[in-house]
């Protein structure tokens, strides 16, 4: 299935795109993305560990399964205010 | 009663008198105000200087969380009656505001200090904006401390 991906702040820089779109497995979890992302992106890994996952709008945990036609973004604990 | 509510991401200067008219009433006492302003000098922690601050937001879920924010405002304060939170975007300059928190009441004891604290806290949770920093030594990106929960 196709998910539109959307990176913000630091995650952007490092992936040097603001969106994407990608092909992925049914039963993808933010997890699987996640690794499948830092294969495609290694510069990736440097914050991997503070990368926040939204799904449709929603915060969203490792083992939340990716639904079909899904916008998803990565990003930085935000800083707005 | 239907309330007014205002969230807002824009790249457009922020007119405080037009946002407090925005959730002004009949019934209206009282509005608690925050707004966050480009410091120029910062003193606190590592001391420095700031050229200007570069926002940027994921729109459609920024807003979406600001809603989220009015709604526990008005969850944990419902003598609370018009809730506004504006953040600005774009290249800001020191001494300039960035973002506004108006909370209004029929009186001042009604919470409405604590509940414009709490959308400002809350905002630097879970609403995605990020900031830049770029000052005379380099530029980087602030980042929070906050990971938000799922669904939250």
């Amino acid at each position: 299935m196709r998910v539109k991906i959307f990176f913000f702040a630091t995650v952007r820089e490092y992936v040097g795109a603001k969106t994407i779109e990608l092909e992925v497995p049914p039963q993808t979890t933010v997890a699987m993305l996640k690794e499948l992302l830092v294969k495609k992106y290694p510069q990736m890994a440097a914050t991997q560990k503070s990368i926040i996952a939204a799904v449709n709008s929603e915060y969203a945990a490792d083992e939340i399964l990716i639904p079909t036609d899904a916008e998803i973004a990565f990003f930085p604990p935000v800083s707005g205010g | 009663m239907v309330y007014p509510t205002i969230t807002t991401i824009t790249k457009l200067e922020l007119d405080l008198d037009a946002l407090i008219a925005s959730v002004t009433l009949p019934s209206t006492g009282a509005a608690a105000i925050f707004s966050g302003i480009v410091r120029a000098k910062t003193e606190r922690g590592k001391a420095h200087e700031t050229s200007y601050l570069e926002y940027e937001a994921y729109e459609p879920m920024a807003e979406a969380k600001m809603r989220q924010v009015a709604n526990e405002i008005r969850t944990r304060w419902p003598l609370v009656e018009g809730i506004a939170i504006v953040q600005r975007i774009g290249r800001l300059y020191p001494q300039t505001p960035t973002v506004m928190i108006i909370c209004t009441a029929e009186h001042r004891d009604t919470g409405v200090f604590d509940a414009a604290r709490y959308g400002i806290d809350r905002l630097k949770e879970i609403v995605p904006i990020w900031k830049k920093e770029v000052s005379p030594e380099g530029e980087f990106w602030v980042e929070g401390e906050y990971i938000p929960k799922s669904g939250e």
